[in-house]
């Protein structure tokens, strides 16, 4: 298997490489992204192409022409880019990679990082949402990601491969860049004064584990992955030991303006999940993928509080020992 | 099936019924070290309310042998005005089997919606049904009103089609005293499973096959 993955460079494209790394049926591991991979890998080979750069990008894939696509480049507002920025990059990461792909003519089997975003939340819409409910999402990133799948879905229609929809509950752990995370780490957090949504998280570890069970199974078609269990706002803001500020209303607006001045942006996606909180089913997924000691949604909750803060650093003493303790 | 649900989470079991020790309970709270389901269920305050509610309630069941001691199942109840059958089924099944029941049809409207749902309340869609059935939860999906309180109202086959392949359990509540007053404990009677089509099927003629046993079985009990 020659396999392309879109969005190398961040700490999850990152983790899909090193389990793609782990398997002997994968021969060749390439990886794009506007930024370096995270950590190091040993056989795979980065390509530093901003997604924008529509031609160099195009020329790059259908160069390499993969057999599998683990398409990770999907931009989630407020992480490492403004949301506006995150739209156009994870659309013309979509449209040009996954294209290219197919141009080359030897692409068998899709992988696409999605959200559960893609349900919307709200009036009219299912709390625990399965793979079989109705999309229909209420914030700019679950359209965004509507948009991604619908192409894939199409892609894969016209060249009859396999194309799997991963819908990630909010991926977290303690080194993922997160605007969610963010927010809770904040000593005071916004939250809901007349009620206690209940959200999901899923370990940045299990999604990539999940997208390379994905794509060595060939699944074709959307899968919700969850963490076990759930988390209420109100008892993740308890579990950090942070401070609640009930918010109603245009309230949120400020908060959002506050939150952003503090270093923690809020995009609308992130204001959806602490309003009216975000959860599916992911009762197919673990009966489908071998998806064995997937971390529960209070066990990511709790980490996110377990950022190291500052380390010392002694030029006398190594790091490895430093961070021991 | 079943194995998520009954994953322990701070020690609280999310199917099973617990005691709830009281000096521990603030301290758990205050660090938010207590089970939420996906549903927004809260087993610790419906432990802590339980005896309560027992209490304003009381039961007398008849079949309570029909009960799953561990497997998912639908019930099907009769429904007066609303929240007063289903509250009755809750207990009955809580003292016969000491399992915790999920109702269907929380409405989507806030600070109520929210916390009907931290007691046990599901929203009204098919899918969140199909999702509690999977996770190997008790379900009770009241029929539609009857206003004398009596008999099977009508069955909703929408949602009726995520409990295909699954046992569907006709259930008849009633208040014990005179004109229907709830003065003496609830009746509560619990019929013989049906059971129609596959888990996971989406067969409409099916729904709609079950609906009608289902209506005309909660009607017989009466």
């Amino acid at each position: 298997m020659r396999v392309l993955i879109t969005g190398m460079g961040g700490e999850f494209g990152t983790r899909i490489a090193q389990l793609l790394e782990a398997r002997r049926d994968v021969t060749e591991i390439v990886g794009v992204d506007f930024v370096p991979p995270r950590r190091r890998l040993r056989r795979s080979e980065f390509r530093r192409i901003d997604p924008r750069d529509r031609e160099k990008l195009s020329a790059f894939v259908e160069e390499f022409a993969p057999t599998a696509v683990a398409h990770a480049g999907v931009y989630e507002p407020g992480s490492r880019l403004s949301p506006r920025m995150a739209a156009q990059y994870t659309e013309s990461s979509g449209v040009v990679a996954l294209g290219a792909a197919a141009r080359a003519g030897q692409l068998e089997r899709v992988v696409v990082r999605s959200a559960i975003s893609v349900y919307g939340r709200g009036r009219g819409r299912p709390g625990v949402p399965d793979e079989d409910a109705p999309v229909a999402p209420t914030t700019p990133f679950g359209r965004s990601l509507l948009a991604l799948e619908s192409l894939a879905a199409d892609l894969g229609r016209r060249n009859d491969i396999p194309v799997a929809a991963l819908r990630m509950a909010t991926i977290a752990g303690s080194h993922m860049p997160s605007p969610l995370g963010r927010v809770l780490r904040l000593p005071a957090v916004p939250v809901p004064a007349l009620a206690d949504p209940v959200f999901q998280l899923v370990h940045a570890d299990d999604a990539a584990r999940a997208m390379v069970a994905a794509l060595v199974a060939g699944f074709d078609g959307p899968l919700n992955i969850v963490g076990p269990g759930a988390a209420s706002v109100w008892q993740a803001v308890a579990l950090g030991s942070r401070i609640p500020i009930p918010m109603t209303g245009p309230a949120w607006r400020v908060a959002a303006y506050a939150a952003e001045l503090a270093g923690a942006p809020m995009p609308p996606h992130v204001t959806e999940l602490l309003t009216k909180g975000s959860a599916a089913d992911g009762s197919r997924a673990l009966e489908t993928l071998d998806l064995s000691g997937i971390r529960s949604t209070r066990d990511v909750c709790t980490e996110l509080y377990e950022w190291a803060t500052v380390m010392a650093l002694r030029p006398d003493v190594p790091i490895a020992e430093v961070s021991r303790g | 099936m079943g194995e998520i649900s009954a994953l322990p989470t701070f020690g609280v079991d999310l199917d099973r019924a617990q005691h709830v020790a009281g000096t521990h309970l603030i301290r758990q709270r205050f660090h938010g070290q207590y089970a939420i389901d996906p549903f927004g269920a809260d087993p610790q305050l419906q432990d802590l309310l339980a005896p309560v509610v027992t209490r304003l309630a009381p039961v007398r069941v008849t079949g309570a042998s029909h009960i799953p001691e561990h497997h998912p199942a639908l019930f099907v109840s009769n429904r007066g005005l609303g929240v007063l059958e289903p509250t009755a089924l809750s207990v009955a099944v809580r003292q016969e089997r000491g399992r915790r029941l999920r109702v269907v049809g929380a409405p989507e409207v806030p600070v109520l919606g929210d916390l009907l749902r931290k007691f046990g309340s599901v929203s009204n869609y098919p899918s969140d049904l199909r999702a509690v059935l999977r996770a190997g939860h008790l379900a009770v999906l009241p029929l539609g009103v009857t206003w004398l309180r009596t008999g099977g109202g009508v069955a909703p086959t929408d949602l009726l089609v995520a409990a295909l392949g699954y046992p569907v359990i006709p259930v008849l509540v009633r208040p014990g005293g005179p004109l229907g007053l709830p003065l003496t404990p609830w009746k509560v009677v619990i019929g013989t499973p049906i059971r129609v089509g596959e888990i996971g099927d989406r067969d409409p003629l099916s729904a709609a096959e079950l609906a009608e046993a289902a209506r005309e079985a909660v009607q017989s009990l009466a």
